[in-house]
């Protein structure tokens, strides 16, 4: 069968010039994966100028660096960097490859997946080994979080899947570690992309993107007015976080599409949620239920955000937040 | 008639006891201290006004959120034997003001007492404590195979004793009948303290008078419901909702007796005219079809038993009023799809706060189908000749108007309250005259009460007053509401 | 222009129960619908034909059981002119890879589209793989998190695409994949006209044999990854409940010595 297939693989991602972290939490990922098996853990890293990041990635637990530095890689491409990948993954037949489940990863991961007709499992939350059968095995939610699938690709390699950001810690950098750098090359062919980009607009939201938030303030119709959410802002300023939102509050235009939490929205996993004014539908519930610590704030003694929450405030979020705002101003 | 807004209630008050220390401490004793809140102004304050509007408040002296039928017996006892005014209360949703405490005393807040005691599939009946909300209810009852038919539009906040107390009615009613239809039984504790179990897991009863039947709309004067037994339906077919769009409020109109004459199996007819839908759109941050030229909507649920049917019904609904000058017909068949159809509905009164936090939703009169048009051009002609803006809602196919009206820029919000309900009062002479009653499901409560007992023949009144005096003689629950003093 | 439109019924309710012996979804009496997300794909689609103008053709395709078509006619009643609903047992228990090539073969048999659209995910599966694994399969340009065709036509087109920290602006040659995110528009409400019109349209149903795909790619044999086990998460969490209708104070307090104890501040 599949022996020629070995090693864990990780895809690095690569945000104006620089490798994110959350590349970090996939070596974490990849390092048990990797240990349990007995086989290398390869980051790839594809970009423009990244070479002289690569040491990172090693500090950060991974054995080997395959580099991809091109002009052309400059910026994001699906189908460049799914050529390059899947160009690399023949070439060097990894058993396991894993991503993050951002925007990143779940576009490039289909691509390459259906390039190469292997199974991919998306957006998991805890990876294990089957060390019976040498089997990656894969868990992630469905249905708006109420059922968890386990999930394991038996046959075809490599064994693919994009997981959640925050799901785990990265490993602290341990600049003893040493490993190899190998500069790839790939052809011409798959290099050359079809898509212009012709533009970035960023958006104008405080503090970092919702999945990449260590804190994230989330509000929902309790907020009562959109105006109001400027209380949820300023507070997620002090606390260094983003500001997050129910569907009913981005349904009434209260905040934008993407601070959307939940099953329509997005799925987050901050070290600290505080939900202010949210009942906690269970569409809500699925995208924010993973955060580390969860502070509801909601005057419904019975709203089922309490149910997942460690601190449970039962009161008016418009009382209670400017007053916590009050007391970490002074 | 005038004299809606309270002004002085002080001669009113003089004719009950008043809570004294030692008092206070038996009504702790009956219902427990942690279930007693007094001497704090910011805690009773929400309980001093309900959904009529913040024009209609009066503090009370204390609040006793009461954990079961024998704590509220025991303070009614307390409260006969001092004579001290007691007023239930639900959700404090009611829209007649019928939960405000007018001459202070306790209010009985049933709010703790919010379980759903048994779902009984042989006898289909749910019982339940008179604090859950109506919505709560439904789910739970849904889960198990079963319709509880009841619907205020409020459901997801109401309580199920509020419905009851106030014979509630909604956007089912044309297909279900109101609350009184889905009630069969109530444990009901009388202003003596005596408790009372009337009907039961039964749907015949022809033994003597009903008791049950008299309770329901009573709002809270003749004694306080504290277990409800309800009917329950069968789970209903398949549903589809459409959302006719009309070039005028006339066309509308005449739609819908035509509708309901096909015998299509309607469930819900809910008219919203122009001003109400702007309103409501806006609050909820969308735009509806047809927005810009409609000048009234109809939003029609339909059930059916099959797929076939359904199509066959919505089909021939629709084409009715397309036929009859409809400029559109949106048909919803999925979930998601009669969510957006419903949001806005769901959303009116909400809208109508936000819009106008002395928006006046009391408006509730009711006339036959036939005379619909006829009431529906007088509520227009009313709002012109006054100057002010009207909203015109209802249950349309029931002949149930909610007429809302917004304060003019500049009015004293205390004139306002007197100007809202003589507004509401000449339009409820023209239902009377067209056959119609001044209130379909708010009730009296105290908004309505001038009208009520001047628009009511006076021999009807005095055997009501009759029986209010044989059930609570010393007229110490609810003073002031519904038959006045 | 030819646009293609790829859609899913899915259960409409987030309540779900599980067969714990098969591990399948009870379907039993419980009501479908068309996958809220892909009435976005849906209504941009139908968006694009009126930019387009005439000669612009929308063909709706699903794969699923025969009931599924209900899910074609709706998205032909907010108007999309032709439904194709791939349907064979043959195709049970397919993954996101083997759903993917069939529904790839499907779009062939259809005769191809310059432009293919899929909402952002489905609200069962929530995969969001099998409408760039199509393109993918298809050869076209793969687009994913698209908020918003700016324009279209002549070979090419250009995007938003929602991303990380804000919207990046694309440029793409046909034929293009699309999967669109909900803030792309507001779906409309269909007619009773387009009702009428989805229930008289023919929907043609084909099946495995109808499709060019060696049997070893369909349903369980074709699909690389296999659900092992399926269990219902326990998310209460038994946490501290703290009234702030007591004191607003002592409630900021129980929040500040968690946001220490975490570290926050």
């Amino acid at each position: 069968m599949n022996v020629e297939y070995r090693g864990v693989w990780t895809l690095s991602e690569v945000r104006d010039g620089r490798i994110h972290p959350v590349s970090y939490e996939l070596l974490a990922w990849g390092r048990d994966l990797a240990d349990t098996l007995g086989v290398p853990l390869s980051a790839v890293l594809l970009g423009s100028g990244v070479t002289e990041q690569a040491p990172d990635l090693i500090v950060h637990g991974a054995d080997q660096v395959y580099v991809v530095d091109d002009p052309s890689l400059g910026h994001f491409r699906a189908d460049s960097f799914s050529k390059t990948l899947a160009e690399l993954v023949n070439r060097h037949k990894p058993e396991i490859f894993i991503a993050s489940a951002t925007s990143t990863g779940r576009t490039v991961m289909p691509v390459v997946y259906a390039d190469l007709a292997t199974g991919l499992t998306a957006d998991c939350t805890e990876l294990g080994i089957d060390t019976k059968e040498r089997l990656l095995l894969q868990t992630r939610p469905a249905i708006g979080g109420n059922v968890m699938a386990d999930i394991k690709t038996p046959l075809s390699r490599p064994q693919m899947c994009t997981v959640r950001p925050r799901s785990k810690k990265p490993l602290p950098a341990d600049p003893s570690r040493t490993g190899r750098i190998i500069a790839e090359k790939a052809e011409p062919g798959a290099l050359s992309s079809v898509m212009k980009l012709l533009e970035f607009l960023p958006e104008k939201n405080v503090g970092a993107p919702l999945q990449d938030a260590e804190v994230i303030v989330a509000g929902g119709k309790g907020m009562k007015k959109g105006a109001n959410f400027a209380l949820l802002e300023e507070l997620a300023a002090l606390l260094g976080g983003s500001v997050g939102a129910s569907r009913t509050a981005v349904d009434l235009n209260w905040a934008p599409y993407s601070s959307q939490v939940g099953l329509s929205g997005k799925s987050v996993t901050p070290k600290l949620y505080i939900a202010c004014g949210i009942s906690g539908a269970v569409q809500h519930l699925a995208g924010m239920s993973a955060s580390d610590t969860v502070i509801a704030v909601n005057s419904d003694p019975e709203a089922p955000i309490f149910r997942v929450a460690d601190l449970a405030i039962v009161g008016d979020a418009l009382e209670v937040i400017p007053a916590l705002i009050g007391r970490l101003k002074s | 008639m005038t004299g809606t807004f309270f002004g002085n209630t002080d001669a009113l008050r003089e004719r009950y006891g008043k809570i004294t220390p030692e008092i206070l401490r038996e009504i702790q004793e009956a219902a427990g201290a942690k279930n007693v809140v007094a001497g704090d102004p910011e805690a009773l304050e929400s309980y001093a006004s309900d959904e009529a509007g913040i024009m209609f408040t009066s503090m009370p002296d204390a609040v006793v959120k009461a954990e079961s039928a024998e704590q509220v017996a025991a303070v009614m006892k307390v409260a006969s034997k001092y004579k001290i005014p007691v007023t239930p209360r639900g959700a404090g949703s009611g829209l007649a003001g019928a939960a405000v405490p007018l001459c202070g005393g306790i209010v009985l807040s049933l709010e703790k007492m919010n379980r759903i005691l048994e779902i009984d599939p042989v006898n289909r009946v749910a019982v339940v404590e008179p604090g859950v909300v109506t919505n709560e209810l439904c789910k739970a009852v849904a889960e198990q195979g079963f319709l509880y038919a009841g619907y205020p539009m409020s459901t997801e906040t109401s309580f199920i004793g509020g419905n009851v107390a106030t014979n509630a009615g909604g956007g089912k009613v044309i297909r279900y009948g109101n609350t009184r239809r889905h009630v069969l039984g109530l444990e009901v504790v009388l202003p003596t303290g005596t408790v009372l179990n009337l009907g039961g897991r039964i749907r015949k009863d022809t033994w003597g008078y009903s008791l049950m039947q008299l309770m329901v709309g009573s709002e809270g004067t003749l004694g306080i419901i504290t277990r409800v037994i309800v009917n329950l339906e069968p789970k209903p077919g398949k549903t589809v909702n459409l959302l006719v769009a009309f070039p005028d409020l006339d066309s509308a109109v005449d739609s819908v007796a035509k509708v309901v004459r096909t015998g299509i199996s309607v469930i819900s007819c809910e008219l919203m005219d122009k001003l109400s839908v702007n309103i409501a759109a806006s609050h909820v941050n969308t735009v509806l079809p047809y927005q810009d030229r409609a000048d009234a909507f109809l939003l029609i649920q339909i059930e059916g038993d099959s797929d076939e049917r359904l199509e066959e019904g919505y089909e021939k609904v629709g084409t009715l009023c397309l036929e009859n000058g409809a400029l559109e017909v949106f048909v919803a068949e999925s979930r998601t799809e009669s969510g957006m159809i419903w949001n806005i509905r769901q959303n009116l009164a909400e809208a109508m706060r936000a819009h106008d936090p002395y928006c006046s939703l009391s408006g509730d009169m009711v006339v036959p189908l036939s005379t619909v048009p006829e009431m529906v051009e007088e509520i227009r002609k009313a709002g012109k000749e006054r100057g002010i803006a009207v909203g015109i809602l209802g249950h349309i196919a029931d002949g149930n108007l909610h007429p809302i009206i917004f304060k003019p820029a500049g009015m004293e919000p205390m004139e306002w309250a007197e100007y809202a309900e003589a507004f509401y009062d000449d339009l409820t002479s023209v239902a009377i005259r067209l056959g119609g009653v001044g209130s379909g499901e708010h009730g009296i409560g105290y908004v309505k009460m001038p009208i009520f007992l001047h628009s009511k023949p006076a021999e009807e009144i005095e055997i009501m007053r009759g029986i209010k005096r044989s059930f609570d003689p010393d007229g110490i629950l609810n003073p002031g509401k519904l038959l006045g003093s | 222009m030819r646009i293609g439109v790829l859609v899913k019924q899915v259960p409409a309710t987030e309540n779900v129960r599980i067969d714990e012996e098969t591990g399948t979804m009870v379907r039993e009496g419980v009501e479908a619908e068309l996958n809220p997300l892909d009435l976005h794909a849906v209504e941009e689609a139908v968006r694009l034909k009126d930019r387009l103008g005439e000669g612009t053709e929308i063909t709706v395709i699903s794969m699923g059981p025969p009931q599924a078509q209900k899910a074609v006619r709706a998205a032909i009643a907010m108007g999309c002119d032709r439904g194709l609903l791939l349907s064979d047992r043959r195709f049970a228990g397919s993954d996101t890879l083997a759903t993917a090539r069939t529904l790839a073969a499907g779009v062939k048999k259809a005769g191809g589209f310059d432009i293919l659209l899929s909402g952002e995910r489905a609200t069962d599966g929530e995969t969001g793989q099998v409408g760039p694994a199509v393109g993918q399969v298809l050869g076209m340009s793969v687009l994913t998190f698209v908020s918003a065709v700016e324009s279209a036509g002549k070979g090419s087109l250009v995007v938003r695409r929602a991303v990380e920290g804000g919207h990046e602006r694309v440029e793409a040659p046909l034929p293009a994949m699309l999967s669109v995110v909900k803030e792309i528009n507001t779906p409309r409400l269909c007619t009773l006209g387009g009702k009428i019109r989805a229930k008289k349209t023919e929907i043609p149903v084909l099946g495995a044999d109808d499709l060019p795909l060696p049997a070893e790619h369909l349903g369980l044999p074709g699909s690389p990854t296999k659900v092992v086990k399926v269990s219902y998460p326990q998310i209460t969490r038994s946490g501290k409940k703290v009234s702030a209708a007591d004191s607003v104070d002592g409630a900021v307090e129980e929040i500040l010595s968690v946001l220490r104890g975490r570290g926050i501040v």
